[in-house]
């Protein structure tokens, strides 16, 4: 079994230039790995093409050059199997808590004598059971960003990819967000690549930290963390190290402004 | 209930003031020329007394009907089709645009000419005549679906089955119920225009009989009568599809 999960080679994306001709990089040359079964986060400024290359990675938006190879588990089917937890819940408000996750398990074609046992699972996991036949808008924002992490799990995917998936809630419930995803990773243990510009977020969660820079975007620093889970937010520790990764990035961005 | 009170008041004056000034005009006419509101009443109560009639109504209804599902089926699969394909919108943007521009009595008679006296007529013609409303409305439906769920569809790996049936359709819900209800509304009051000059029998073929009767009277009546059932039928069986459909919208339990 391979112990990568997600292997990029010199991937650029390109874009137009606003507003006149020619393109621009907005991601140039990127490399990246991500370990089979860990937590991954890429952390950099707003816009620096973050969502671009989830999207990439997700199959929605193509790249111009570099290669991208997403490695399923052994014995899985030969296709790789792609969560996405968006910064909005984007759930199927027509459908039943229970219908928006087999949307995703019929969209995968997984045996349907597994769906309902998937559901449970996975409901119960980021505490919603009891709420499968309960109509999305009737949940609170929090609770709807919950149900499209159980989604996302419920496929089991190789990769789960997560962009600034609590940006929209309010910092309390995002708060607790954090904490419980960082339970349900002791349940299930997903490759999980999760997209932020909060760096407090990435250390809190992850297990690699991958920092970014603007225009274009590249990977220039990778940052193991090595305090063991579960982990508490008011750790020292996680603090100390949001701390020296700050000041690096500054030195970065001004770098880059000159 | 407490702030409906005052509302109904000025309309229930207004309702009065009507039948008052109605039953004034009608004094100075023959009762077949303009009958008072009682006698009007009297004669929808003498419609509504024949057997024979619910047969002429059931004809006519199988009629709307047919028009009406065919017109929902053809018009909102071009409309999707024009959505969905930028192609083929643009390609049937001006079609639809010369039928909706048509006069509509033109076809009530080329198709009598074209179909005879036959359940055809009315049909048809209700078929050219609300389909391009259905296909316009559908095809603005499509321009206002969320990308960002398209995508997320994608991401899962749905085919397009499974992404029509569960993403796409469901948002054009409320413009294909909107295309409804108006499509029903359209489409009765075509079928009586049809049928009072292509149909042996019918709602349509009634009023063309009083009308050379010169009995003013019975074609007002045989209108308000099936003007009751349709309004029935819209109330009762179209809005609570409607409010059963949308129950997921309903306001969040705080």
């Amino acid at each position: 079994m391979s112990s990568e999960a997600v292997v990029i080679e010199k991937l650029t994306k390109m874009f137009p230039n606003p507003g006149g001709a020619g393109e621009f990089a907005v991601i140039e040359s990127l490399n990246l790995q991500i370990r089979r079964g860990t937590f991954a986060s890429i952390v950099g400024p707003s816009g620096c093409g973050k969502s671009t290359l989830l999207n990439i990675i997700a199959g929605i938006e193509t790249h111009d050059a570099g290669t991208l190879r997403i490695i399923p588990q052994e014995g899985a089917a030969s296709t790789a199997r792609i969560g996405y937890v968006f910064q909005s819940p984007r759930l199927l408000n027509w459908l039943t808590v229970e219908d928006n996750i087999k949307f995703a398990l019929e969209a995968q074609n997984i045996e349907k004598a597994l769906w309902n046992q998937r559901v449970k699972k996975y409901l119960d996991m980021v505490g919603l059971g009891g709420q499968e036949r309960n109509y999305p808008l009737k949940l609170s924002g929090g609770m709807q960003q919950r149900v499209a992490i159980s989604r996302a799990l419920a496929i089991e995917p190789d990769i789960l990819l997560m962009d600034e998936p609590f940006s929209h809630l309010d910092e309390i419930t995002a708060r607790k967000m954090r904490v419980d995803l960082m339970h349900i990773l002791e349940h299930a243990q997903p490759t999980i690549l999760f997209v932020t510009h909060s760096l407090r977020e990435a250390v809190f969660l992850s297990e690699d930290v991958y920092m970014m820079s603007v225009k274009p975007a590249r990977i220039f620093k990778q940052v193991r963390v090595d305090i063991p889970r579960p982990r508490h937010p008011e750790d020292s520790r996680l603090f100390d190290l949001e701390k020296d990764l700050v000041k690096e990035f500054f030195a970065v961005l001004e770098l880059s402004q000159q | 209930m407490k702030l409906r009170r005052p509302d109904i008041v000025p309309g229930l004056l207004s309702l009065i003031g009507l039948l008052l000034l109605w039953k004034a005009v009608s004094l100075y006419f023959l009762p077949s020329f303009l009958p008072s509101p009682a006698l009007l009443l009297e004669r929808v109560a003498t419609i509504f007394g024949q057997s024979s009639t619910y047969l002429v109504m059931a004809k006519t209804m199988e009629r709307v009907l047919a028009g009406l599902v065919l017109s929902m089926l053809i018009g909102a699969a071009i409309g999707l089709a024009m959505g969905l394909r930028r192609s083929v919108g643009s390609f049937l943007d001006s079609w639809i645009m010369v039928l909706l521009t048509f006069p509509a009595i033109s076809w009530a008679f080329i198709s009598i000419l074209w179909f005879g006296l036959s359940d055809i007529a009315p049909i048809f013609t209700i078929v050219l005549i609300v389909f391009p409303y259905v296909t316009m409305n559908v095809w603005e439906g499509t321009k206002a679906m969320d990308k960002e769920l398209t995508d997320m569809a994608t991401v899962f790996r749905a085919n397009r089955f499974l992404l029509l049936r569960k993403v796409l359709i469901p948002q054009l819900m409320p413009y294909l119920f909107s295309s409804l209800r108006i499509s029903f509304a359209l489409s009765w009051k075509i079928a009586l225009v049809s049928e009072a000059f292509g149909a042996s029998r019918g709602v349509g073929k009634e009023l063309m009989y009083w009308f050379q009767g010169i009995r003013a009277d019975m074609m007002l009546a045989w209108g308000v009568s099936f003007m009751i059932l349709m309004v029935l039928i819209d109330a009762i069986v179209l809005r609570r599809w409607e409010k059963q459909v949308f129950s997921w919208r309903r306001a969040p339990v705080a």
